[in-house]
């Protein structure tokens, strides 16, 4: 910075200050620098302190809020119960969400029109019909499908049958649509991963002599799934604060555990905030999980 | 190799009365190139010409629209049947195109193989060579392209060179009968155009393939090409060996053509 940019920035901002500037600067011939007031910055600080303060009080003095009936709940074995539920749902959801949107996603790039057209279908469907109604569906399955049977379609021949209210349990009804919506917005990312591949990759793959699954397997995929990586990261957080939707049809999750704890003692409050401290550790732990994750795919 | 030796053996590579169109737009015109086996040709010709494209048709990148090329004995991309063609399946043109090797402009390594994985990698999957085999045969040829160095190196890691030179290892890995150069050193610096054509001279000399480069390294065409041909606007247009093509070209677009590259 020249000695005349000083001068005019210090200027702006009154004239004391500019002559001041001025003179240790020929006294010292070195800048010495008042910087510019950011008064924005500083109401906002200000006002950023007061909320935070007054939140934390208004919890933490508030009479209707009996602080140590979360400290009894915390560690409480339904709650932990409730949370390895979460994760376990969560987690197997994101398996085979991820599965899925492979799936879609390769064929929603098919060169068959009616190949990528159902992906197309499956993609606005389950993307488009909000999570909570796609559960209640899935959960009340049993109401207009008497039985799963796999046999020759539109034929009466069947080989192996049983019926929906047996097995679905909320336990898989809750995977079955976390998958399947996750699997709608999984399936447009993964698409995108795989057009980012250029068209040499896919040439030089075939000029060796590989076959169109093979270059999937082999070239593709491993490349997409590394620039997949972050956006996958972000599902699965989504995934896990989705997952607690579930407990509309009682999935036997975290919230469904806190609800159903509060239901009976009326501590409403204390039970969310349990379960709050919960999801936010455990994204805490995802989110620096996904940072490493991150920073050791971006090194390569 | 002379014009005699070609009518008696028959040629490795032969393109017949070939034409491509690119929707309403023809790039290829009755294009007709017998190549020997063993033998080395160079493709010159203005960009646009349709050098690339005639390359990728003898690899099967590209379909022709009339014609046919044979590569040994395949016809490629179909089999002929009862005065009819009929498309191959998908693992039969897999197959051919293993015998026909191509290196490409823009290397087209694979970012997330290690330079020894990029060669070996093929081989295995492809070929079904045994591991360790293919391992150490990959060992072996990046030993010959000057790179026994850079085995774990990924292609971000090396230089443009560097990557065309394991990318020519890669496609030779596969010992295919025919290989196919397209601009090899068109995107290099000029400082690393000679370490791959030391790499590719070598392999003129001691591989017992037939090549075709498509370059604008008229240098190197006079001294490893047996002959040279040159298109421009979609056709052959001359060919002959290097030093009649390329010192005493009878058609006027050559000439114009050679007196524009050589500098
Ligand atoms: N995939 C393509 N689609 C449409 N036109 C193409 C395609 N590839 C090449 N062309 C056209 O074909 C002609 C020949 O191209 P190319 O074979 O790349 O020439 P060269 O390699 O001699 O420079 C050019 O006019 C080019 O625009
Ligand atoms: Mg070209």
């Amino acid at each position: 910075m020249t000695e005349g940019t000083v001068v005019t920035e210090t200027g702006s901002t009154s004239g004391r200050v500019n002559l001041k500037t001025r003179s240790l600067l020929t006294r010292e011939n070195k800048l010495n620098v008042v910087p510019v007031r950011h008064w924005g910055r500083g109401v906002l600080a200000v006002v950023s302190v007061i909320v935070l303060i007054s939140v934390v009080l208004g919890l933490w003095t508030n009479p209707n809020i009996q602080w140590p009936i979360v400290g009894e709940f915390l560690f409480s074995p339904a709650i932990l119960k409730g949370l390895g539920t979460t994760l376990e749902i969560t987690a197997v959801s994101m398996v085979f969400a991820l599965v899925l949107a492979v799936v879609i996603a390769v064929m929603r790039i098919s060169p068959s029109r009616i190949v990528s057209g159902f992906a197309a279908g499956y993609v606005f469907i389950f993307r488009g019909v909000p999570l909570i109604v796609l559960l209640i569906f899935v959960g009340n399955l049993g109401l207009f499908f008497q039985n799963f049977a796999i046999g020759i379609p539109f034929t009466d021949i069947t080989f192996w049958s049983v019926p929906v209210k047996e097995v679905m349990t909320p336990f898989l009804a809750s995977v079955i649509g976390l998958s399947l919506a996750g699997s709608g917005y999984m399936a447009e990312i993964v698409r995108g991963g795989l057009l980012s591949i250029g068209r040499g990759q896919h040439e030089a793959a075939k000029a060796l002599g590989l076959n169109g699954a093979r270059t999937l397997r082999y070239v593709v995929l491993p490349q997409a799934l590394r620039v997949l990586l972050p956006p996958m990261g972000n599902e699965f957080i989504s995934m896990l604060k989705a997952s607690a939707i579930v407990s509309v049809i009682a999935g036997g999750d975290l919230l469904t555990v806190a609800l159903g704890i509060s239901g009976s003692n009326f501590r409403t409050i204390e039970l969310l905030i349990v379960a709050t401290i919960w999801y936010l550790l455990v994204i805490t732990v995802l989110t620096i999980v996904q940072y490493f994750i991150e920073k050791r795919t971006a090194e390569r | 190799m002379t014009a005699e030796t070609q009518t008696l053996v028959r040629p490795m590579v032969s393109v017949e009365g070939v034409d491509k169109w690119f929707g309403q737009n023809q790039v290829l015109f009755d294009i007709d190139l017998q190549i020997a086996e063993g033998e080395t040709v160079c493709l010159i010709g203005p960009s646009g010409s349709g050098k690339s494209t005639l390359l990728r048709c003898i690899n099967h990148l590209e379909e022709i629209n009339t014609g046919r090329i044979r590569v040994g004995d395949d016809l490629i991309g179909y089999r002929e049947k009862r005065g009819r063609l009929h498309e191959l399946k998908e693992h039969e043109a897999c197959h051919q195109r293993v015998r026909v090797g191509m290196v490409f402009q823009q290397f087209n390594l694979f970012p997330h193989m290690t330079a020894l994985e990029n060669i070996a990698f093929a081989p295995i999957k492809i070929l079904r060579v045994p591991k360790a085999e293919a391992i150490s045969r990959a060992r072996t040829l990046l030993e010959r392209v000057g790179l026994a160095a850079k085995a774990d190196f990924y292609p971000s890691q090396l230089s443009g060179g560097q990557q065309q030179r394991v990318a020519i290892a890669r496609a030779v890995a596969m010992r295919p009968t025919v290989l196919l150069f397209d601009e090899p050193t068109s995107a290099l610096d000029p400082e690393l155009v000679g370490e791959v054509l030391e790499v590719m001279k070598d392999l003129v000399r001691t591989a017992n393939m037939t090549i075709v480069v498509v370059t604008h390294e008229m240098g190197f065409a006079r001294e490893v090409a047996d002959r040279v041909v040159f298109m421009a606007d979609g056709r052959l247009v001359e060919q002959g060996e290097p030093a009649q093509v390329l010192d005493s070209p009878q058609n006027a677009r050559t000439r114009e053509f050679l007196s524009a590259v050589i500098r």
